[in-house]
Formats: structure tokens, sequence, C-alpha cells
């Protein structure tokens, strides 16, 4: 019994714990960065982008919103939401937090203080990084700073400017993951003892059985694809010849395409885009083929088609001809 | 109570004993369906086409100039304190690597030094593809104040003067440019990276500037010629894909040892591996962001995205007036794919000889085939753009079998 009682007494605890360690974590958004989903959000002025903090000596894969908990060579990376960051200089810079106001320091108290310059431990002068930004610096020491990122207006009127404060070297979780893991288990051996183990095994079973519905289902297969393919509202009919055949990957070449109308006619003078890709892999084609010339009506020449992957691809053409705009998807199985 | 914990914990040691019987238990390899037979035959040496033409370079399959680029190759004159040659980097006995995780000329270059064997079949150069041939790439760091040191006055005047360079020279491409006038061309320039040079570059007169271009790019097409005659040999797996279109059983157990087989079949199935490492070459000379971490203190680096950018700028690229294909059609360039996608995206390289050719990745950040193996089973976030490769979950014994099969793919010793 009084083994029961002491193993009650250790779960509240452990409960307890938990929700004292996760709160900090709750709040350690602050400022201009919040988090968004399982993202980290900056807000600069209108312009929005995913911000993330590497530490890839003591931290590796694992991203920081704002708060590190170590010190040492760490990446700021700034994943734009807005194309217009991609082509506005940003200054980005981490200074010293003087200003007594912890995580609650904003853009007023950074405006109060005289010499930025002075308490400034790293500065990137504005400038225009595309599709990304990403800037490094190594914290020597532990402490309390705030990052400024600043962008041109795009009406060229001033700043806009994000400010967030944050700690590096923040020890406030420590060793509490491993513990927590250690009384975790325990509390899994209570649940075990309290004829929760029943439960448990359904649950296999369960697993088991989809398991093997999976594994039956993998042996369905694919049909062929159609050598003729229709634009999803009927407007055309689309077949090619690949200069390649059979099919092969890794090799750059061109198609012929045959597009009819509804009736069979042929369709000349048509506007055509392509793209494609994996739809498995959520992955596009390797190149970017281009339609360049019709020889005859109605047939024309796909220039720069690869394949670096065997597998299922899809073909989408769209076709914009004679007042109707449609788009034939070509199936592919390499 | 007690006895109840005690029978748990009985309980619970039963159930981790299972699952590593379960995970290390003995396998026997299934046989090869018909379906594998076809992509071991697509991994076969024996399937691979002779070299893709290069119509960007008119001596890019003469013996000859072949002959002169091999000279210029290990030739440590193309350099800057005349210690630097092709060969300090891409050594022949290392699989024309260099063991290192950067490589090193007179500096440190930017990234790991990639092998060489089979070049010739891939459309792009270097991790980020920012040459689009291999006479333009040769070019490339001669020049590089880390790698040769060198500049392109320098080249052409050694090639001009030196007499066995000279009379090569003249056989593949005419009587060589007269470069003795100093006025017009100086001791040493160049239009890339060092402020001195590139204002000695643009002293000089755009015709001369274009009479010392074309000889450059020469020199880099003989290069080319040589390099592209670097093939891959026959090794331990492509004698077991022979063995296993001739159905000849023995063989095969004699070649192949069960766990190597295993990990053959995993790497054409489960683990995913010839999604990117396809073909006679083991890659499909495409780019991917795999999530690899960036060196500790440095940035996360941008690969394909800027190689693009890069290549479609440079003067010595398929489209370029240094170029000898006359329609200019150069279909990868001109259908190249740009975007999102290529940021932090690396050139996919072949696996042959791979287990000595390490350490690996665009920095030489992993130092062993194992944590490569490790990395793609997790494939955690990408710090920049967008990992490709999803989470395997394979066990620790599925790994080495795969490490095992790597193995067999390595260049046989010369003894």
């Amino acid at each position: 019994m009084s083994v029961m009682n002491r193993l009650r007494i250790f779960a509240t605890l452990l409960i307890a714990v938990s929700i004292l360690t996760w709160v900090p974590r709750m709040a350690l958004a602050h400022g201009s960065v919040t988090p968004d989903a399982d993202l980290c959000v900056i807000q600069i002025g209108y312009f929005k982008a995913h911000f993330k903090v590497y530490l890839p000596e003591t931290h590796h894969h694992e991203d920081f919103c704002e708060d590190l908990p170590g010190i040492g060579n760490s990446v700021f990376v700034m994943e734009y939401e807005h194309d217009g960051l991609a082509q506005t200089p940003i200054d980005f810079r981490i200074i010293e937090n003087i200003t007594g106001q912890g995580r609650f320091t904003n853009l007023g108290h950074i405006e109060e203080i005289e010499n930025l310059d002075k308490i400034t431990v790293f500065h990137h002068a504005a400038a225009i990084q595309a599709d990304v930004f990403t800037v490094g610096h190594n914290f020597d020491r532990p402490g309390e700073f705030v990052g400024i990122v600043s962008v041109t207006r795009p009406d060229g009127d001033g700043l806009y400017t994000a400010v967030f404060p944050f700690e590096a070297g923040y020890t406030g979780f420590g060793y509490w993951p491993w513990i927590i893991a250690g009384l975790l288990l325990l509390q899994l051996n209570f649940l075990w003892m309290s004829g929760r183990l029943d439960a448990l095994r359904n649950a296999s079973m369960t697993t088991s059985v989809i398991v093997l519905l999976c594994t039956a289902s993998t042996f369905a297969q694919g049909a062929d694809e159609p050598d003729i393919s229709i634009s999803r509202e009927g407007h055309f009919q689309v077949s090619y010849t690949s200069e390649v055949q059979p099919p092969v990957i890794n090799r750059i070449h061109n198609w012929v395409l045959y597009i009819v109308d509804a009736n069979g006619e042929p369709v000349s003078g048509a506007s055509i885009s392509v793209r494609g890709g994996m739809p498995v892999h959520d992955h596009g084609l390797p190149t970017a083929p281009r339609v360049t010339s019709e020889p005859e009506p109605g047939t024309y020449l796909l220039e720069g088609v690869r394949f670096h992957m065997r597998g299922q691809w899809e073909i989408e053409i769209t076709i914009d001809a004679g007042g109707n705009r449609d788009v034939v998807i070509i199936p592919l199985n390499l | 109570m007690i006895r109840l914990l005690r029978n748990l914990l009985v309980l619970l040691l039963i159930g981790i004993g299972s699952y590593f019987a379960w995970i290390y238990r003995p396998l026997t390899p299934e046989p090869w369906s018909n379906d594998d037979i076809v992509t071991l035959q697509s991994l076969w040496i024996d399937s691979l086409p002779t070299p893709p033409a290069d119509p960007s370079n008119t001596v890019a399959d003469d013996p000859d100039a072949a002959i002169m680029g091999n000279r210029l190759f290990f030739d440590t004159r193309l350099s800057a304190d005349g210690n630097v040659s092709c060969a300090t980097c891409h050594q022949p006995d290392l699989g024309f690597t260099d063991g290192l995780q950067k490589g090193r000329g007179i500096g440190e270059s930017k990234r790991n030094t990639r092998s060489m064997v089979g070049v010739a079949y891939s459309p792009w150069l270097y991790w980020d593809g920012r040459r689009d041939s291999l006479w333009s790439q040769a070019l490339s760091p001669l020049e590089d104040p880390n790698e040769h040191g060198s500049d392109r006055m320098q080249i052409v005047r050694l090639v001009t003067t030196e007499a066995a360079y000279r009379d090569m020279y003249r056989s593949l491409f005419g009587q060589p440019p007269d470069f003795t006038d100093s006025a017009r061309f100086p001791v040493a320039a160049t239009p890339v990276d060092d402020p001195a040079l590139a204002s000695a570059w643009a002293a000089m007169s755009a015709a001369d500037r274009q009479t010392v271009n074309t000889v450059y790019a020469n020199i880099g097409k003989t290069i080319a010629a040589f390099e592209r005659t670097v093939l891959p040999p026959t090794t331990r797996f492509d004698a077991y894909v022979s063995a296993v279109v001739h159905d000849d059983k023995d063989q095969q157990g004699a070649l192949f040892s069960k766990d190597e087989i295993l990990g053959l079949q995993l790497f054409i199935g489960e683990a995913r591996c010839t999604e990117c490492h396809n073909g006679p070459l083991f890659t499909n000379h495409e780019f991917h962001n795999t999530g690899v971490l960036t060196v500790p203190g440095q940035l996360p680096d941008r690969g394909r995205i800027d190689g693009v950018r890069e290549v479609l700028g440079n003067e010595f690229n398929c489209r370029g007036e240094y170029s000898d294909d006359a329609d200019r059609r150069c279909a990868e360039l001109t259908y190249v794919r740009t975007g999102p996608e290529l940021l932090g995206a690396m050139r996919t390289p072949s696996l042959r000889n791979t287990s000595r050719t390490g350490p690996y990745m665009h920095k030489g950040q992993i130092a062993t085939l194992a944590e490569v193996l490790r990395h793609y089973n997790r494939a955690p976030d990408a710090m920049i753009g967008h990992n490709e490769a999803e989470p395997l979950g394979l066990t620790g014994p599925q790994l080495k079998r795969l490490e095992a099969f790597l193995q067999t793919l390595a260049t046989p010793s010369a003894r």
C-alpha cells in the first residue's frame, strides 16, 4: 500500500514539474518574433519571414526561436514570406541588452540608447540577400541581447524595424529534459501497474492489422498510361512521341506534341507552357522545357525534357488556343 | 505488490530482448525478381555508354589533345608558387580526390574536392553546377587565389612559349599568338578576384583580351579531353551483377556475402537510394537539398541557386563566344531550371569508389559512410531551403548492410 501511495505522490510531482518546465518555454517568444504553429515568425513592418536560430556546434539540426540554450557559433536564418524582402537591403544588428527591460524590451527602449555602436556585438550592414537571409555570430559569453532588424520601406520613407530581446547561454532547461524522460518512464510503469496493459495490447493488435492491410494494398498496380491524354475541360487531346525510346533517365531530349481539338482537328498557333514533376516526391522537373516551334499545324517541338529518377512523373501542359485555355496531364511511368 | 513489480520488470526485459533479437535476426536474401534484375542492370558498368559528345569542345575526343591535357593536369607550373597542379587535389591514387574536408592548393578552397572519375557524363560541374563544361571548369581553379593562384596571362604565356606545349598547341589549334609584347600583354592579368590583376586586364585592348581568352579556353579544352578519359573501372559489384544476369548462383555466392546482398536490396528498395544515385555512375547529376548541417562558424551554403546565376553569366559557358558549339543549342543551359527549390541544393555525387573518397558532403562535414547513412536515415530539416529526403526508419543492422554493399563499389587495388 505504502508503495502505491508513494508512487501516486511521485506522479503528482512529475506532472507539476512538467508544467513548470513547459511554461517558460511557451513564454520564450517576445518582441517582434512570435511562434506561429510550429514555425517562428518575425514581423518587420508588414514584411514577414520565418525566423530560426541554429547552434550547429552544440545543438546540430535543432532550431531555436530566439532564446539560445548555449553560446558559440550561431546562424540566424530568415526565410522570406514576401518576395519584397529578397529585393530590400536588410540591416541586422545584435546589441547587449542594457535597457534593464529584459524580455519586455521594445523599439522605444532601443531608440533611447545614445550610442548603439558601443554596445553592438554584431552588425551586418544593410545588404540585399536574395532567396534567404543568413548571418552568423559567435557568442563568446552568455548574456542578454537584443536583435534589431531594419529594412528600408518600399516607399523609401524611413525604415521598418523589428526588435527581439533574447538570451544566449540560457540554462533554464539544463538536464531537465533527461530528468523528465526518466520520470516519464516511471510514470509509464505506474500506468502499467494500474491495469492499462490490456489497452496497449489491443493497440498493438490494431497496428498489426493496419500494417497487413497496407502491405496488401502495395500489390495493387497502377494502370498503364494512355496514348492520348484529354484536357481537363475536354477542349484538347494531346499525344506525344519522345526522341528517346524507351524513355530513359538522366538524358536531355526533345518531345513532339500532337494537339487536336475535340473534333480531332489539329490545333495550330497554340500558346503552350509546360511544367511537371513527381507528385509523390513533391518536386518538379530538373529542367525547364519549352515549346520552340510548330513544324506542322498541331505538331509542336518540345525541347529540354529530362527526368532524373525512375518512378511516376506527370507532365502538365497548359494550352491556350482559339479562346480556350485548358490543361492536359500526361502521366509517365519510368 | 513487489511481486507484480518484479513480474513487470521481467516482462520488460523479455520485450527488450525480443526487440533486439528481431532486428538482429539472421536473414536470408530473397531471390532477385525480374524487376530487380532490370534495376541491377541499370546500375551495371556494362550499361555505361561512351561519354556524351561535347559540341562546345571540338578537341574533346582528340587523343592528341588528351595527351597535352594530361601533361597540363600534372604540371605545377600552372600555379602562383610552382607547387600546385590539378593533381594536387585530384590525386589519381586517391580516386582523383584528396581525402581532405576541403581542397588545399595555395590556400583552402571553399568546398570538398569531388572525385573526377566519370566526370565526362555530367552536364554540370562543381557541387553547385556553376560551370557547364569540363573545359570551362578546368579554367576556374587556375585563377582561384586559394587553388592555383595563377592568372590567365601567366598560363597562356607558359603554353605558348614552352617548346613542347607550343608544338602540341600548334598541331591542335594552329599557330599560337605572340604574347611577348609587354606593352600590350602585361606580366600578369585576369578579370577575376584580384583588383590589381583586374585593372591590368581592363587596360588591355578588347581584341587582345579576346586573343588571350581564346588561347586560355583552348588550354581548358585539352585538359577536358584528358579528363574525359578518366573512367570508372569494373568493381566487385559489377562482377556480381554479371553473375546475376548470367544466373550463375555459385559465382554470386563467391562474390557477395549475405549482408552485401541484403544491403543491395535495401539500396534499390526500402532505403530509396536509387532515387538520386541511379544509373551506372550511381548519380542523376541533379541538384538536391539533403539538409546537411553547415560547418560551425560558416553560413549555410546556398548551392545551386547561386550556381545557376553564375553559370548563366559565365563568359566561358556553352553559349559564350569561346564555345565551339556552332548552333549554340546548349540544351542543358537553355532549358536550365531555376527557382526556390534549388536553395541549398548540391549535385549528387557518384557512389562508385565512395568508401575510399571520404570525407563526404560539400564541405567534407561528414567523416564516415556510417555517419552519412545515419544522416539520411534521420533526414533532419534543412537549415535553409527544404530537405528533399524523408526519414527512412532503418535499423542499425540495416544501415550496416547498406554500408557493406557500398564497399563493393570500391575501385579494386592495382595489385
